[in-house]
């Protein structure tokens, strides 16, 4: 049996070239990594560094919304949730990041597809964004439910609805935007509507369990994007673990994608 | 003519001091994309145990101030499943003259005797085989039977004998100079120190800990200047060598672990937050020990003056 194969994650420097807040605690920075913008792939992710936080060292797996290889940029989207993502929002235009990536393994869209379920709460939406796109690139129409708290945490409508063809259904906990409740509603309603061959989800596990469940239950293939704290993010510290049913396995190097059939939820 | 940087960790012959800690290097195979891990004089890969162990539950580690919190709960695929997975990997290594230390992890001494058996019986790659005594996450066994003379004296009276390999012991950060003595009298050929120290991060507004478990183990930073007082009081209490473990950023952090009576060093958590570090820290430590003007890195061990 021959070695491993390391992750693909490589270091560079990123100029930083827009860092800014998009909605209540949730920013979007773009970053000029042209080698990384070539290699990423729907649903991979990639760790940032930032300096100057003693509570940071680690660095901060981020997900990446889009790609745009001519300019050789990346755009990823953090919620302000602690020390390290609040000196990260401090990062200015023109400071170069150190960047870890691609790490992980994306969706898997390699099944012909006629329509696909996508569904997302919170900072869930970045990858759920970048599927968006390589669907819309594909020509498969695909109906997104994207879920927040509230109207202000609410974000990505607006790109969602620009590329997909299909319905972009928004929810929220308080009903200040969209339907009131969780996006588990109108994403179980649109299951039992339409036929699909795919249904991705990224936000939390609760919202990820329920409807991977239903969509497990009627036959239809779903995949999960799974968030833990990690220390690395390219499988040599062992904090990342996700329970499956096949055994421990590690959301950096195994996933963060899964085929929900394997997951055991808590 | 450059300075010899060789040293002789309990009988491992190393090309250079630099080591990893157990627990932030994997196997090494995950380090190749990131530089030649054969660079280093030696790596230590993850504490395995007789049969695979899952782990604790998620959380299982937190960013701290000048470092991170971690409850992995030694994790590991097991001794046969470290052999399948990654031996011919490890062997190779070997041929590109870098020593595998092999960590070994057990809930009790029948387990602890049993991994090093099975260690003896498919692991001729190893070079080494470090006791880990002293894991703060785990119920038994690790720090429960390490934090007295008597018990980690036990543990090793009962390992020695089953391997003719060197034999290192991976330290708790507690009564450090009874346990080395100790360790020392029952034949232990190099003490690593220090394990990460037991702490506690605690989310306010949930009032949770941040992870899984109450406490868990420090490291980073935050820990080296403990770090070097205990290899120093270790160095003091015994004449088997030291790995000295805890917080390495950089050439001067292993220099300051030299000093202080230490014959190898290891990196922990900098592998993980940049993964690139050890040539650089290398370099780091070449150029600290051509600035101090010797022949042999072996001179400067224990010269500290005060």
């Amino acid at each position: 049996m021959g070695a491993p194969t390391p992750s693909a994650g490589r270091l560079a420097n990123a100029l930083v070239r827009e860092n800014e807040l998009v909605s209540g605690e949730i920013y979007r920075i773009l970053l000029e990594a042209p080698e990384l913008a070539q290699a990423l792939h729907e649903g991979q992710f990639v760790n940032v560094s930032v300096g100057g936080e003693a509570k940071q060292l680690t660095r901060i797996p981020l997900s990446f919304t889009q790609v745009d290889e001519q300019e050789g940029t990346v755009e990823l989207v953090y919620a302000l949730i602690g020390p390290g993502t609040r000196q990260l929002s401090r990062v200015e235009k023109g400071e170069t990041l150190s960047v870890l990536g691609p790490l992980g393994n994306g969706w898997n869209l390699s099944a012909p597809l006629h329509r696909v379920l996508l569904v997302s709460g919170g900072t869930g939406t970045a990858p759920i964004i970048a599927a968006a796109m390589a669907l819309a690139k594909m020509g498969v129409d695909a109906d997104v439910v994207v879920g927040a708290r509230s109207s202000d945490l609410l974000w990505g409508i607006d790109a969602l609805e620009a590329k997909v063809q299909g319905e972009v259904i928004a929810a929220t906990d308080d009903g200040s935007a969209g339907e009131k409740g969780f996006a588990s509603e109108p994403a179980l309603a649109l299951l039992a509507k339409h036929d699909y061959d795919l249904v991705l989800v990224c936000g939390p596990e609760p919202l990820m369990k329920v409807v991977s469940a239903k969509a497990i239950s009627l036959g239809i293939a779903c995949q999960v994007s799974l968030e833990r704290t990690m220390a690395c993010g390219f499988g040599a510290c062992s904090t990342c673990a996700v329970k499956t049913v096949h055994a421990m396995k590690g959301a950096c190097m195994d996933g963060p994608v899964f085929d929900a059939s394997e997951v055991i939820f808590p | 003519m450059s300075a010899s940087l060789a040293v002789n960790l309990g009988g491992i012959q190393m090309k250079n001091p630099l080591n990893t800690a157990s627990g932030t290097f994997g196997f090494g195979w995950q380090f190749e994309g990131f530089y030649d891990v054969s660079c280093l004089g030696a790596i230590t890969t993850k504490g395995c145990a007789k049969e695979a162990w899952p782990g604790n539950d998620q959380p299982r580690m937190a960013d701290v101030y000048g470092g991170m919190i971690n409850s992995v709960g030694l994790q590991n695929p097991g001794v046969r499943g470290l052999v399948e997975q990654c031996g011919s990997y490890l062997a190779e290594l070997r041929e590109r003259d870098c020593q595998v230390i092999c960590q070994v992890a057990g809930h009790s001494i029948d387990d602890y005797v049993a991994a090093v058996e099975l260690f003896e019986e498919l692991a001729p790659f190893a070079s080494g085989l470090e006791i880990n005594i002293s894991c703060p996450n785990i119920a038994c066994g690790g720090i429960a039977m390490g934090s007295t003379p008597e018990g980690a004296a036990e543990v090793i009276r009962a390992v020695r004998p089953r391997t003719k390999r060197p034999l290192l012991v991976k330290m708790a950060p507690a009564r450090v100079p009874e346990i080395a003595k100790a360790l020392e009298a029952e034949g232990a050929d190099a003490l690593t120190l220090i394990n990460s120290i037991p702490g506690m991060a605690i989310d306010v507004r949930t009032r949770r800990s941040k992870l899984s478990k109450p406490t868990g183990g420090l490291s980073g930073p935050l820990c080296h200047a403990i770090a070097v007082r205990m290899v120093w009081e270790a160095s003091q209490a015994v004449s088997i060598p030291i790995c000295g473990v805890g917080g390495v950023t950089s050439g001067e952090d292993v220099a300051e672990f030299i000093l202080a009576g230490a014959t190898a060093v290891s990196i922990g958590s900098q592998n993980l937050f940049e993964p690139d570090c050890a040539p650089r820290i290398l370099a780091e430590l070449e150029a600290w020990v051509a600035e101090q003007g010797v022949r042999d890195i072996n001179d400067l061990r224990g010269a500290l003056e005060c």
